[in-house]
């Protein structure tokens, strides 16, 4: 297991109500979420940036 | 009659440049101003902890951050208890003599403070804590060696006994660091905090047990220009007391079978915090909640996630002074507003939209 550093988007203007969920949803694709904030929103996107566990399987493919 | 205990949350977000709480445990005194107009108070360590210095706020919840994230979502409750038995976990990667004082501070917490900690634990690895600093300004971290740390968690908890962790490990050095330089001088970002905080959660996250980090340093030479903000951090070999007084009294996680006394979210009146860190986990939990959020636009940090960016409805105040009346208001049943000059008159309700 090792930890990372990533960042993700999230179009607001696109997003349902739960802005978590998909936040949630994006991150889990780089790993498990650690720590994650909105760092940022411009032209509604919101700028993520998180640290996510990654185990040696999810580090193979990413 | 009895009323319900008012509950408030303070969050502070570290690492990210909080002109309040954003160096060394120097929230604390918004802390202790709070939880006098509240019945509890719940926070997390970086409003707390203040190296040397700490303060036993007697209706203070010390509730790390990964957990306050659960707790704001509901997924996890928080459990009072009388003292917990704290497990002493330090990175292998410690120069011996380093390692020394951190001990000799854990047994210091115990003689002069009555403290109950377990026998340490020390890594099988060096854990490799790399520091980072965003493109936002937030400053993040990484651990090379989390299972290393992990088991040295486990046996904490498992062989001796220990209901909350307390992990030290070593950081980098950054004596020419202009970050670090900033940082000693009141401005900028703490440029170690958000490594703490991926310490801590990696261990909540995983055992659901509190637990706090202090970072492992060499201490710095003398700096005239030291700001008070960042002082607390300068006064010893350690940053590992105030960890352990909060800790020692921290509540516990319920996440299966819940007791009577045990506190969900729903017990929460209010939450405070700074305006431009809307952004977090816990504050978008509350978000969908009845429960209202205080911003304080004096708290500028190094983000500007406003409540206008991702549309929060909350309640503003410009100083943590006007946010602890806006408590004091609401704790006593008066609406906020009637505080201010600015009540219009009733209108209808609009039932054509």
């Amino acid at each position: 297991m090792t930890t990372h550093f990533i960042t993700a988007e999230v179009n607001l203007n696109e997003t349902n109500a739960d802005l978590q969920a998909e936040i949630a949803a994006q991150l889990k694709t780089q790993g498990e979420p650690l720590r994650w904030a909105v760092t940022a929103v411009n032209e509604g996107v919101a700028q993520v940036e998180a640290v996510v566990l990654q185990d040696a399987e999810t580090q193979s493919v990413t | 009659m009895t009323h319900r205990p008012f509950t408030v949350a303070l969050i502070i977000p570290t690492g990210i440049g909080a002109a309040i709480g954003g160096y060394a445990g120097d929230a604390l005194p918004v802390a202790r101003a709070m939880a006098g107009v509240c019945d509890r108070l719940i926070t997390h360590p970086n409003v707390l902890n203040g190296a040397q210095l700490y303060w036993p706020i007697p209706n203070a919840w010390y509730v790390e951050g990964y957990g306050l994230d659960q707790f704001a979502a509901g997924h996890w409750g928080l459990r009072s208890i009388h003292s917990n038995r704290i497990g002493l976990v330090m990175d292998c990667g410690i120069e011996p003599e380093l390692r020394m004082r951190h001990l000799q501070a854990a047994d210091a917490a115990r003689a002069t403070l009555g403290l109950h900690l377990t026998d340490a634990v020390l890594t099988d690895e060096p854990l490799g804590v790399t520091l980072k600093t965003s493109e936002s300004g937030a400053t993040w971290g990484t651990i090379a060696n989390p299972d290393s740390l992990l088991r040295a968690v486990e046996i904490a908890i498992h062989r001796a006994g220990a209901t909350a962790i307390a992990v030290v490990a070593r950081f980098p050095e950054q004596l020419d660091d202009k970050a670090l330089t900033q940082y000693r001088h009141g401005q900028g970002v703490d440029p170690l905090a958000g490594a703490e905080a991926v310490i801590s959660h990696l261990v909540v996250r995983t055992f659901h047990v509190p637990c706090a980090h202090a970072p492992a340093l060499s201490p710095l030479p003398l700096d005239p220009h030291l700001s008070p903000r960042s002082a607390a951090e300068e006064l010893g070999h350690t940053f590992l007391p105030c960890v352990l007084v909060g800790l020692s009294r921290a509540p516990q996680f319920v996440t299966a079978v819940q007791q009577r006394h045990d506190l969900w979210r729903d017990a929460v009146d209010a939450v405070v915090i700074p305006e431009t860190a809307c952004g977090g986990s816990a504050v978008l939990s509350w978000s969908k909640t009845a429960t209202p959020i205080i911003t304080v636009s004096d708290n500028r940090t190094t983000l500007n996630v406003t409540p206008e960016t991702l549309a929060l409805q909350v309640t503003r105040a410009q100083s943590y002074s006007e946010a602890i009346g806006i408590l004091a208001a609401i704790r006593a049943g008066v609406a906020p507003l009637a505080l201010t000059s600015q009540i219009k008159p009733l209108s209808w309700v609009n039932l054509d939209t």
